[in-house]
């Protein structure tokens, strides 16, 4: 599980989040949603510890990471997987050596059992016959695929994804939905996505926490999100897409 | 407008001046620290460079085998020129037979570590802004500490290393190209026979010549891989901002691999 609790963050003088409260439940999806450059990628960051917030707490699995030095994170973050926006894979290795790398780097397994893993990630992204290619001769989908492999091979309790449709068509968009909703289903695990896609959040999300001007807004399970009467969540839910 | 207003405006400026001077001091004492920090870790992480050796062994090829034409071209153009204008101002003393004596001396202590270090920092140098700018652009440094690894163990510290291995042969083949390019210019330009140059090279070269030239490549090896590393991983503001903290690499690198070169010259001829 992990919680924001009174978070507050500025860069010079911007206030980014102001106070903000978040509890993320194991096993579930939750999203966060808000215009883009509003602070949710920044959430994403500090639950992982890369940045550090002016204020508040963030506790993963009852440990207080807030004050924590970078060496003893390490163990922190091999709790939870990453999807960045931009995928951020490896451009200099080939796809299985992007999948196997944090494996080979960090976990010291038994080379079999890498070889095992990667092989798994390949059939669940789809992506068999792609092993040996290098991330730029793929379509934007399948590096997401391989993003979310990448995420998942370390088996983490929480996978985070940055924006997880952004700059997709429609069809590979559908694709990484129903991998995200596969990762609650069919693998127990939990996920937070953060998006300004409405409608992937009454696709694959649980509950959804709404960021609006550096403060949640609304934090509730998605039906409830059509109840909400903030003028901003009626004017997104009339929109669907956030362009604010 | 009244002579009145004057002080009160001259003070507002002096006022804005004086403020915007505290802030780039502030960045750039908060950008030192983080500098030494930055350097602090990579030199930590050395005993894990073993875990790294592939890296190391394709920094070491980068920096080395692939650098090794520049430096040769720049080791041997400079020795030549420097045979052509010495050789013409001795000849006006009578002194043509120290032609030999003042090149080695040029090129072991000077030149040759010099603009090694120079052409270094231009392609190695840039090559790290470059590569860790376009890394930390595309969030791949932040996948790296996402994941549990320690980008500056894994990118930085196996370009230390590297730097620090094979600056020192480059230095040798620097020298060695410098100064038989002098020979050559020597024989053929000035017409001063081979025997009399390396005569006057080799029996009066003394330790400290050598010390002085070899001691600037791991100082410049430091100063080149940590500068254009730290200024990539400061890279923000996309591919503009990766061009930008290149450049600024390269500028800081150059610029202090000048500034080493004189205070290690300094040093060393003073204490030996």
């Amino acid at each position: 599980m992990i919680e924001l609790r009174k978070v507050s963050l500025k860069y010079g003088d911007r206030e980014i989040l102001k106070n903000i409260s978040l509890t993320i439940k194991d096993n579930a999806i939750k999203a966060i949603l808000g215009p883009s450059g509003v602070g949710k990628s920044t959430i994403l960051k500090l639950m992982l510890g890369l940045i550090k917030p002016n204020s508040g707490q963030i506790i993963v699995d009852g440990t207080d990471i807030t004050s924590m030095t970078e060496t003893s994170l390490y163990a922190i973050r091999r709790k939870m997987g990453m999807v960045f926006q931009g995928n951020a894979l490896f451009d200099s290795m080939t796809i299985s050596e992007n999948l196997g790398f944090f494996l080979r780097e960090n976990m010291k397994l038994p080379e079999k059992e890498v070889n095992r893993r990667v092989t798994e990630q390949i059939q669940f992204a789809g992506l068999e016959g792609y092993e040996e290619q290098l991330p730029e001769s793929l379509s934007g989908g399948m590096r997401r695929r391989v993003a979310i492999g990448r995420a998942m091979i370390f088996k983490p309790h929480m996978i985070l994804f940055d924006e997880p449709t952004a700059g997709l068509d429609p069809v590979s968009s559908k694709k990484i939905l129903s991998l995200i909703s596969s990762l609650r289903n069919d693998n127990n695990l939990g996920a937070v996505i953060v998006t300004h896609i409405i409608d992937d959040v009454f696709n694959v999300a649980d509950s959804v926490a709404v960021l609006y001007k550096g403060e949640i807004i609304f934090d509730d399970s998605t039906e409830k999100l059509h109840k909400a009467t903030h003028p901003f969540i009626r004017s997104i839910l009339s929109d669907k897409i956030l362009e604010l | 407008m009244s002579t009145q207003h004057l002080p009160a405006r001259a003070l507002e400026l002096i006022r804005i001046f004086q403020e915007k001077l505290i802030l780039e001091l502030k960045v750039f004492f908060f950008t030192m620290q983080e500098f030494f920090w930055f350097s602090t870790r990579a030199f930590v992480a050395i005993p894990k460079a073993k875990r790294y050796w592939r890296d190391v062994l394709d920094q070491a090829k980068i920096c080395g085998a692939d650098s090794l034409p520049i430096v040769m071209v720049s080791a041997i153009s400079i020795g030549a020129l420097l045979a052509i204008e010495v050789g013409n101002l001795l000849e006006d003393f009578g002194a043509k037979t120290m032609l030999g004596r003042s090149t080695s001396i040029s090129v072991i202590r000077e030149l040759g570590p010099l603009l090694m270090g120079l052409m270094l920092s231009a392609r190695f140098g840039s090559r790290n802004g470059a590569e860790l700018g376009a890394m930390q652009i595309s969030e791949q440094i932040d996948a790296l500490r996402a994941f549990g690894t320690d980008p500056i163990a894994k990118l930085v510290t196996p370009r230390l290393v590297a730097a620090l291995i094979m600056f020192l042969p480059l230095t040798a083949l620097s020298d060695f190209a410098g100064l038989h390019s002098a020979a050559y210019m020597a024989e053929h330009y000035h017409r001063l026979d081979p025997g009399i140059f390396w005569n006057s090279v080799y029996p009066r070269l003394a330790p400290r010549d050598f010390v002085v030239g070899f001691l600037k490549a791991p100082v410049f090896a430091i100063i080149i891989t940590l500068v254009s590393c730290f200024n990539g991983f400061s890279a923000k503001g996309g591919t503009a901002g990766v061009g930008r903290s290149t450049i600024k690499g390269i500028v800081v690198s150059s610029g202090l691999v000048l500034i080493a070169n004189f205070f290690v010259s300094k040093l060393v001829l003073e204490n030996m």
